[in-house]
C-alpha cells in the first residue's frame, strides 16, 4: 500500500522531472544553434558537461546572506515543480495525486513560486539579486489573476476542479478550440511564471543574471534544473488543460501526453529565443490593461459555452 | 476517503503539522528579521492548510496555500521597501508590549485547547462519495452564486481603482499640481498658499554620508 | 575518482569566460563572441576564466582585484595585451588575437583536469566592516536606531520619490568599471529607490574608443568614400550588437556582428531590420525614456543628436558626398527607440553611399571637417559626454537606464594608435554576397 500510494508516484514524478529537465536543456541548445549561436560539442553531452562543471565549482558566499533561505530556495522551487507535475494525469488512471482540487493546487504552486523566487533574490544580500526578486513579484501579481481566470474557464465545461475530469471533458473537442483565447493567454502566463525569454525579468541580462547573479556551484545547478523542471510541469498542466491530455488515437495515453508536452515546450523555448525582453513597466501595463480584460472575456466565453 | 477510522498515519501527520504550526508561529515573534517573520507565518499557515486537507476540507486547505502565499510575499516586499531592519542585521528590539501579548496568547491557547479537548462534538458521519468542492460551494454560496461572483469582480475593480486613485501621478499630471487653486492674478501664486520653508523638507531626516 | 570523472566531463563544455575590458579590449570581446568554444558570461560568479583584455589603467586596479576574487574556485586568469601583475604566479599572457580562443580553451582544460592550479585569492577573506553592537539590545550606537551595521548606513528614504509618491528606502552603491552593460571603463555612483534611478554620478569616464584608421587618414588627405562609409557602418553595427545583446535578442546581435565582420558593398541590412520589427523590438523592449533635449543633443553630437531632431551632419559640407546626393537622416523624439532607428537608418544609408561611391569611385574633398560615427570632428576630436548621463538617467527604471546607456555613444575618441599590434580585427572585404540578417 505504501509502495503503491507513496513510493511509485514519487519515483514517477522525479523520473519525469529529470528526463524533462534534460530534454529542455537539449532542446534549448538545438534551438539556439539553429538560430545562429556558435556552438561546439555534441548537443547531448554538453548539458551533462555543464552540470558536471557546476558540481565541481565552489558554492559562492556573499556577505551576511540569509543562509537557510538562500540554499533552500532552489530546492524549494524544484519541489514546487514536482508538486506541479504530480497533478498532471498521464492517462485515465495514471496520475501521481488525484486531488479533487488539483486546479487550485496548481494555482497555489504558482503563488508559492513567487515566494520562493523572491526569497532566492532577497536572501543573497546582493543588489542585483534583490532587484530581480522585486521585479518578479511585480510580474507575479500581474499574471496570477490571468492564470486563475483562464483555468476557471477550463474547469467550467468539466464541472470539476480535477485535472482528470478536465481532460475527460475534452473528449469531443479540445479546449484549444473550444476556448481560443485560453491557450495563448496561458502560454504567456507560463513564460511569466518560469521567467523565461521575453518575461525573464527576474534573472535578466540587464541585472547580470538577476537572482542567479551571485550563485555558483551546486546551488546554481539545482536552480537551473528547477527552472527547467518548472517549464516541464507547466507544459504538463497546459497539455491537460487545453490539449486534451492523454486523448488521441492509436498511441497509448502517456505517449500522447509526452508528445503534446514536447510541442508546448518547443513553443515556449522558441518564444524565449525569438522575442526581446519586455521592459517591466510595459510588461505590467500589458498584463493589467490588455491581458486581464481578455481573460475576463475568455471566462465569459467559457461560461456561455458551458451553459449552451 | 475513509469516514470514521483513519489510520495511524493521519494521526502522526496531524501531530507533526500541529507542532510545526505552533513552532513556526512562535519563531515569527522571536526572529529579528521581518522578512523571515513573514515567511515563518506562511509556513505556519501552510501547516494549518495541510491539516485542513487531512480533515477532508480539501478546497479550503488548498485555497489557504494559495491566498497566504501571495499575502505573505506582499508583506515581505513591503518590509523590504519601507522598514528599517528587514533582515534583522541590526539587532534592534522589534517587539512591543511583549508581556501582555504573551499573556493573551497563552490564555487563548488554553481556552481553545480546552474547548477542543473537552467539548462533545456531534456524531454525523457524511457519505463516502461526498464531493467536497460541490458541497462546499452549495453550502457557502447556495442560490446567490451569481451575486457572489459579480461581487468578487467588483471588489477587484475597486482595489485596482483605489491604487490608481492614490497614485501621485494622474492622467493630467502630478496630484500636487492639480489640486492647487488658481491664483488671484493670472499666472500668480495659488490663492491661500501658505508660507513655505526654505529647504522644503522636515528636519527629521538624518543624512548619512559615506 | 568520481571527482576526476566529473572534472573530465566538465572539461568538455565551452569555456565560461568573464571578460574584463581594458583600453581597446572590445576587439577581443567581439572576436570571442563568435567563437564556438567560448561562452562569455555577464557575472564573474558564472565564470571559470578571467580574461583581462587590454591595458588596465592604474586607477582601476582595486576593482580588478575585487573582481578577480569574485570568481568561484577553481579559476584561472589570462592576460591579453596587458602586462600581468607581477605578484601573480604562472599567468598566461597572449598577444595574438587569433591564438586567444585556443589559449582560453587550453587554460580551462588544464584547470579542469588538474594540471593547472586554481589561482590564489588576492584580497584577505575578512569582512570589510566587522560589526559589534553596543546598545541595550545589542545594537550599536545611540538610541534604538543608531549604529552603522556592517559599515552601511541604515536604509532610510533619503530622496522624495519621483515616480508615484511611494517613498521607498534609498540604496546608494558604486557600479564598477567592468560592468558588462557599461561602456568599457565607466564607473558610476548610483542611488536607487526600488529599481528607479534617483541620482547618477559618473566616477570614472569610459576609456576613449578607437576609430577605424581611415577616419584619421581622412583628416590628412582625401579617402575613398566607400571605405569611409563601410568603416562607419561597421562601427554602428558593433554598437547595435551590444544593444541587442542587452535586449535579449541573441540571434539578432550575432547577425549584426557577423554582418560587421563580413561587411562589403553588397551587404544589406534588410533581413536584420525585418527581424527586429517583427520581433517587437521597437514596441516591447526598453526603448522609451532617455529623451535628449536640444541643448543636450548638441553637446553629444553625432547620431544621437540626429535622433533628437537636429539635422546636422558634416558630410553635407563635403563636395564628394553632395555629388552622391547625400542628405542627413534624422528622427523625431530623441528617446532610445529613436536612437536605434537612427543607427539602423545610418547603417543603411552608409551601405548605399558605399555602393554608389564604389561604382563612381568618389573620394572625400574636405580634410578638416569629418563626421565620425561618434560625432562631428572639427578642430578637436569628439569628447567624452558622460556628464550627459548624470542628467538624463535619473527618473528611469533600471532596465530603461541601461538601454539608454547602450544607445548613447558617450566615450571620447582616442588618438590614432601607433602600435602596430592593435591593427584592426580581421575582416573579409571581398565582394561575396553576404546577407547578414534573418528572413
Amino acid at each position: 500500500m505504501i509502495v503503491e500510494e507513496l513510493v511509485l508516484p514519487v519515483l514517477m514524478v522525479f523520473f519525469m522531472l529529470a528526463a524533462g529537465a534534460y530534454t529542455v536543456a537539449v532542446l534549448d541548445r538545438v534551438i539556439a544553434g539553429a538560430l545562429g549561436t556558435p556552438q561546439a560539442g555534441s548537443v547531448w553531452i554538453v548539458p551533462l558537461a555543464r552540470g558536471a562543471w557546476l558540481m565541481t565549482q565552489h558554492a559562492n558566499a556573499t556577505e551576511a546572506p540569509d543562509w537557510r533561505a538562500w540554499r533552500l530556495a532552489p530546492a524549494l522551487y524544484l519541489s514546487l515543480a514536482a508538486i506541479g507535475l504530480a497533478v498532471v494525469p498521464w492517462s485515465g488512471s495514471l496520475v501521481a495525486t488525484d486531488l479533487a482540487t488539483s486546479v487550485v493546487l496548481w494555482g497555489s504552486v504558482e503563488a508559492l513560486a513567487t515566494v520562493v523566487i523572491f526569497l532566492h533574490g532577497w536572501s543573497a544580500n546582493a543588489l542585483f539579486a534583490l532587484i530581480g526578486g522585486y521585479r518578479y513579484v511585480a510580474l507575479g501579481l500581474s499574471y496570477i489573476l490571468i492564470s486563475m481566470f483562464v483555468l476557471i474557464g477550463v474547469a467550467l465545461p468539466a464541472e470539476s476542479l480535477q485535472f482528470t475530469q478536465v481532460v475527460a471533458s475534452q473528449g469531443e473537442l479540445w479546449n484549444l478550440i473550444r476556448q481560443p483565447l485560453g491557450l495563448p493567454l496561458f502560454l504567456i502566463v507560463g513564460l511569466g511564471m518560469t521567467f523565461w525569454g521575453p518575461l525573464n525579468l527576474a534573472d535578466s541580462a540587464d541585472l547580470a543574471g538577476g537572482t542567479a547573479a551571485e550563485i555558483s556551484g551546486p546551488p546554481r545547478l539545482v536552480w537551473d534544473v528547477a527552472r527547467a523542471a518548472m517549464l516541464v510541469a507547466f507544459s504538463g498542466v497546459a497539455t491537460s488543460a487545453f490539449l486534451g491530455g492523454w486523448l488521441g488515437p492509436w498511441l497509448p495515453g502517456p505517449l500522447w501526453v509526452v508528445i503534446k508536452m514536447l510541442a508546448v515546450l518547443l513553443v515556449l523555448l522558441l518564444l524565449g529565443r525569438l522575442l526581446p525582453r519586455l521592459a517591466p513597466e510595459r510588461c505590467v501595463t500589458l498584463m493589467w490593461v490588455v491581458l486581464l480584460p481578455l481573460s475576463f472575456i475568455d471566462l465569459v466565453w467559457a461560461g456561455v459555452g458551458a451553459l449552451l | 476517503m475513509e469516514s470514521m477510522n483513519h489510520g495511524i498515519g493521519v494521526d502522526i501527520a496531524f501531530l507533526l503539522l500541529a507542532t510545526l504550526a505552533v513552532v513556526t508561529a512562535w519563531r515569527v515573534f522571536r526572529t529579528d528579521s521581518m522578512v523571515r517573520a513573514s515567511f515563518f507565518l506562511l509556513v505556519s499557515f501552510i501547516a494549518v492548510g495541510v491539516i485542513m486537507i487531512l480533515l477532508a476540507a480539501e478546497y479550503l486547505g488548498v485555497a489557504m496555500f494559495f491566498m497566504m502565499a501571495v499575502e505573505m510575499t506582499v508583506m515581505a516586499l513591503f518590509m523590504v521597501m519601507f522598514m528599517m531592519n528587514p533582515a534583522g542585521l541590526n539587532p534592534m528590539n522589534m517587539v512591543h508590549q511583549e508581556r501582555i501579548s504573551i499573556g493573551a496568547g497563552v490564555v487563548s491557547f488554553l481556552v481553545l485547547s480546552a474547548m477542543a479537548l473537552l467539548a462533545v462534538f456531534p456524531d454525523r458521519p457524511v457519505s463516502a462519495g461526498l464531493d467536497p468542492v460541490r458541497s462546499l460551494g452549495n453550502e457557502m454560496l447556495g442560490d446567490s452564486m451569481l451575486i457572489f461572483e459579480s461581487a468578487g469582480l467588483v471588489l477587484l475593480t475597486t482595489m485596482i481603482g483605489v491604487v490608481v486613485l492614490s497614485s501621485h501621478r494622474g492622467r493630467y499630471g502630478a496630484a500636487t499640481e492639480g489640486s492647487l487653486p488658481p491664483g488671484l492674478e493670472s499666472g500668480g501664486d495659488p490663492a491661500g498658499k501658505p508660507e513655505e520653508d526654505e529647504d522644503g523638507e522636515d528636519g527629521g531626516h538624518h543624512h548619512h554620508h559615506h | 575518482m568520481a571527482v576526476n570523472w566529473l572534472r573530465n566531463l566538465a572539461s568538455r563544455r565551452s569555456v565560461p569566460v568573464f571578460p574584463v575590458l581594458g583600453v581597446q579590449g572590445d576587439k577581443a570581446l567581439r572576436h570571442l563572441t563568435l567563437s564556438p568554444d567560448i561562452e562569455l558570461v555577464d557575472s564573474p560568479r558564472h565564470a571559470s576564466v578571467l580574461l583581462v583584455a587590454g591595458e588596465i589603467p592604474a586607477d582601476r586596479f582595486e576593482p580588478l582585484r575585487r573582481v578577480h576574487d569574485q570568481l568561484p574556485s577553481p579559476f584561472t586568469t589570462l592576460w591579453f595585451r596587458c602586462e600581468p601583475w607581477p605578484h601573480l604566479e604562472s599567468v598566461i599572457r597572449v598577444d595574438d588575437l587569433d591564438v586567444l580562443p585556443a589559449a582560453l580553451v587550453t587554460a580551462y582544460r588544464e584547470l579542469m583536469k588538474g594540471r593547472r592550479e586554481s589561482s590564489p585569492r588576492i584580497l584577505p577573506d575578512k569582512p570589510p566592516n566587522p560589526w559589534e553592537g553596543e546598545g541595550d539590545f545589542g545594537q550599536g550606537g545611540e538610541g534604538m536606531m543608531g549604529g552603522v551595521p556592517y559599515g552601511r548606513p541604515m536604509a532610510m528614504n533619503m530622496e522624495d520619490d519621483i515616480r508615484d509618491g511611494l517613498t521607498l528606502d534609498s540604496l546608494t552603491f558604486r557600479l564598477g568599471p567592468f560592468f558588462f552593460a557599461f561602456p568599457p571603463g565607466m564607473a558610476a555612483e548610483i542611488t536607487l529607490q526600488g529599481d528607479l534611478v534617483q541620482t547618477w554620478k559618473t566616477q570614472l569616464v569610459a576609456y576613449p574608443q578607437s576609430l577605424d584608421p581611415v577616419f584619421f587618414t581622412a583628416r590628412e588627405r582625401p579617402v575613398p568614400i566607400a571605405e569611409l562609409e563601410l568603416a562607419r557602418a561597421r562601427h554602428h553595427l558593433h554598437r547595435l550588437y551590444r544593444g541587442l545583446h542587452l535586449a535579449g535578442l541573441e540571434s539578432a546581435s550575432l547577425s549584426a556582428l557577423r554582418l560587421a565582420q563580413n561587411l562589403s558593398t553588397t551587404s544589406t541590412l534588410d533581413g536584420l531590420h525585418r527581424y527586429l520589427s517583427r520581433s517587437g523590438f521597437f514596441r516591447l523592449a526598453a526603448i522609451k525614456g532617455g529623451v535628449l533635449g536640444p541643448e543636450q543633443a548638441r553637446r553629444i553630437g553625432g547620431p544621437a543628436a540626429r535622433a533628437a531632431g537636429l539635422d546636422e551632419d558634416l558630410r553635407s559640407d563635403d563636395a564628394g558626398y553632395r555629388r552622391l546626393g547625400f542628405s542627413p537622416v534624422s528622427q523625431a523624439g530623441g528617446d532610445t527607440g529613436a536612437r536605434w532607428r537612427q543607427v539602423l537608418a545610418e547603417i543603411d544609408q552608409s551601405l548605399q553611399l558605399a555602393r554608389q561611391a564604389e561604382r563612381d569611385d568618389m573620394t572625400t574633398s574636405e580634410v578638416d571637417r569629418i563626421e565620425t560615427p561618434r560625432g562631428p570632428w572639427l578642430e578637436k576630436r569628439p569628447e567624452d559626454a558622460s556628464a550627459l548621463l548624470d542628467e538624463i538617467l535619473p527618473g528611469q527604471e533600471w532596465g530603461d537606464a541601461l538601454a539608454t546607456i547602450a544607445s548613447l555613444d558617450v566615450a571620447a575618441v582616442a588618438e590614432a594608435s601607433l602600435d602596430t599590434q592593435t591593427a584592426s580585427e580581421p575582416r573579409i572585404t571581398n565582394t561575396l554576397d553576404s546577407e547578414g540578417g534573418r528572413t
